[in-house]
């Protein structure tokens, strides 16, 4: 495991250590259709990555590029179709029934909707202290008390007995995004999957939260799959930062250098839509990524990018880029580069990863 | 003359006994040809704002005072059948979430075609169908894709679907009410070059309303902040946000908090310190600053008196007492 980009070390971050290990994940479904046209949907399509103690991976890709697929396999709210995702020495893809559930405290979620993932009838303590009846943990309900209102707090929901008592309806964005993280810290898991947290909330809310999650890693050594849309929120926020296309990471690496040295084209196109560099100099918007992303059910053959890479094209549309397909491999520094780091760590699945681009 | 001339405009919206008001004493203009951006966070009255345009605000909503002009005629106090032969003709609208708006069961060209027929009972058939698939060519729909139905289109065809709809009576000014909001990135992008090479190439003057500053930055020339129902800051966006190598000059705090905390990849790698706490509740009247609250550099006068609109620079206003001129 790498240690490039590991956050300031504060005894409960070890970053040799992986709280999670995903190999070869697979997730199809089966297509629509009658059955001989039947085509399987690849929603995750083999993919692999590692997360340290204390770190923060993103997940980064449009909508059905199988990110939250990823995310629901590694809560085994999915059954995944094959790959093993090692997490405490043992394999949840396999494990069921009380294996399934005792592990399942480890890892903990956190929604995109805090409108529509909070019950409005409960209050805020209700809602809170449901996961430690449901895992049995916390011997009186006095002790359960104040595992909750230490999670409040963790939260910033100060002060937590009087946000205790309150309901949802009571509370803004943000504060509900915070009970959602507090129903989480309250199990101290090691691994939280928060998918899109802060997508539906105004501007002025995502920084707080953010924050607070952030913090949460550096005073807990909590790990976090962070998975975004939004390019530049996860560089604000991850170690590193996975780029998904079409049920595969097309590029993985520290989220400076995903940033700043991209070699993937897909991550360069995802970069200049959210930098601003597609306005031209005359302030004109110029050309972005054509097309729209195909279907799982029809990946296409060889790169699955070449359809509507931009690279494809300069080349003079190589032939191996509609015959073979790419597997992740290294980023080797360019001269100038900036970075000084072990190799290996970053990687992409481009079969001209490492030609200058212009 | 401008295109669009918003003097003063007040929307009150009747709740229970009380009222609301959601957007007070707001003046705008739109140019011809210009794109202008609304941005403000949810409840700030931007969207009650550009319903008040084509007169479509709810029923418990009302136009308590100001005048509204588009191309010199008063659209306050205009008679509904007036109005109507303006919607579309003249200013058109492509609201939030619009691509759900496409009725299921029809074609896409059927329901563009219904749009043209609607405005124009004697259109031929033959011209109304070219026009068709001379629409959806412009917003890049290929014409074999005319014949599918909206479940076959993506969010971001869908959308660009709505948008062939609304220009489809050639109108000079488009709403577009966070037209790119539920779509991802890249269909974002493509959305905002086609609004913005319509206006190139069409002459549409666009009125787009947002909260996100990225997408308003890239397309508009002029900005408006709205916070609780007033205007805090406007200016042209390359010098209210900063564009190509020039930094920021908003004024206002609000403003400021609002680019701090949009994650600029090409800026510093932290995190802004957000906004605590909430906007004003408005169906109270508000003395001072109606940011006092949540602003770090509220002094004693912002909670007494609320702060004019001072000139920064030419085109440049912005409305707080710590507001100064810049120096060209």
């Amino acid at each position: 495991m790498n240690d490039v980009s590991a956050p300031s070390v504060k005894g409960l971050i070890d970053s040799t250590i992986n709280v999670l290990e995903v190999r070869e994940l697979s997730v199809h479904f089966a297509g629509r259709g009658r059955w001989r046209h039947r085509r399987e949907v690849k929603a995750v399509d083999g993919v692999s990555f590692d997360i340290a103690q204390g770190e923060i991976l993103a997940l980064v890709g449009e909508s059905g590029c199988g990110k939250s697929t990823i995310a629901l396999s590694v809560m085994r709210l999915l059954v995944p179709t094959s790959g093993r995702i090692i997490s405490g020495g043992e394999d949840l893809a396999t494990l069921r029934g009380r294996a399934l559930r005792r592990a399942r405290r480890r890892i903990q979620m956190i929604f995109q909707d805090p409108f529509g993932s909070l019950n409005q009838r409960q209050s805020v303590y209700d809602t809170v202290v449901e996961p430690l009846i449901i895992h049995q943990l916390g011997a009186t309900s006095q002790e359960r008390r104040s595992m909750v209102m230490d999670a409040l707090d963790l939260a910033h929901l100060r002060p937590p007995e009087r946000l205790a008592e309150a309901y949802p309806h009571e509370l803004s964005g943000g504060q509900r995004q915070r009970v959602a993280i507090a129903s989480a810290m309250v199990m101290r898991p090691e691994l939280v999957i928060a998918d899109e947290p802060v997508s539906m909330l105004d501007v002025s809310a995502r920084a707080g939260i953010l924050r607070l999650m952030m913090d949460l890693r550096d005073r807990l050594g909590t790990s976090y799959l962070f998975i975004t849309h939004d390019l530049a929120v996860a560089w604000m926020v991850a170690d590193r930062i996975a780029v998904v296309y079409l049920g595969r990471i097309v590029e993985i690496g520290p989220a400076t250098q995903i940033v700043d040295e991209p070699a993937h084209p897909y991550t360069r196109a995802l970069l200049s839509v959210s930098s601003g560099e597609d306005i031209g100099a005359d302030g004109a918007v110029t050309d972005v990524l054509p097309g729209e992303t195909p279907s799982a059910a029809n990946v296409p053959p060889g790169c699955r990018f070449h359809p509507r890479c931009p690279l494809f094209v300069q080349l003079g549309e190589p032939a191996i880029c509609r015959s073979e397909d790419p597997a992740l491999r290294i980023v080797l520094a360019r001269r100038s580069s900036a970075y000084d780091r072990p190799p290996g760590v970053h990687q992409s699945a481009c079969h001209f990863a490492n030609e200058e681009s212009s | 003359m401008s295109l669009l001339d918003i003097e003063d405009v007040s929307v009150d919206y009747r709740i229970g006994s009380g009222s609301l008001r959601a957007v007070d004493h707001v003046s705008l203009r739109v140019e011809q040809g210009e794109a202008l951006g609304i941005v403000g966070e949810s409840g700030c009255g931007k969207t009650s704002l550009g319903l008040a345009v084509p007169m479509l605000l709810p029923a418990n909503a009302s136009i308590s005072s100001g005048s509204i002009s588009l191309g010199g005629r008063e659209l306050v106090g205009m008679s509904e059948r007036e109005l109507n032969q303006l919607r579309w003709t003249e200013v058109a609208f492509v609201f939030q979430g619009a691509m759900n708006a496409l009725n299921p069961v029809q074609r896409v060209d059927r329901q563009i075609l219904e749009a043209i027929t609607a405005h124009d009972s004697h259109a031929d058939r033959e011209v109304a169908g070219a026009r068709v698939l001379e629409l959806l060519e412009l917003v890049g729909i290929a014409a074999a894709r005319a014949k599918s139905y909206p479940h076959e289109f993506s969010g971001g065809m869908r959308q660009r679907a709505m948008i062939a709809m609304a220009l489809a009576c050639r109108p000079s000014l488009l709403i577009a009410d966070e037209p790119t909001t539920a779509l991802d990135v890249i269909s974002q992008a493509q959305i905002l070059a086609l609004l913005d090479s319509l206006r190139r190439s069409e002459g549409l003057s666009l009125m787009m309303i947002s909260h996100d500053l990225s997408a308003i930055k890239r397309v508009c020339d002029r900005i408006v902040v709205m916070y609780a129902g007033v205007v805090v800051e406007s200016g042209t966006t390359e010098e209210v946000l900063g564009r190509r190598g020039r930094p920021a000059a908003a004024q206002h705090p609000y403003t400021k908090a609002l680019i701090a905390a949009h994650p600029d990849l090409g800026g510093a790698r932290s995190l802004a310190q957000g906004l605590s706490g909430h906007p004003p509740d408005l169906s109270v009247p508000i003395t001072g600053c109606r940011f006092a609250d949540r602003c770090d550099s509220a002094m004693e006068i912002c909670r007494e008196q609320a702060p004019a609109s001072l000139s920064v620079s030419p085109g440049h206003v912005a409305a707080c007492h710590l507001a100064r001129r810049l120096v060209p």
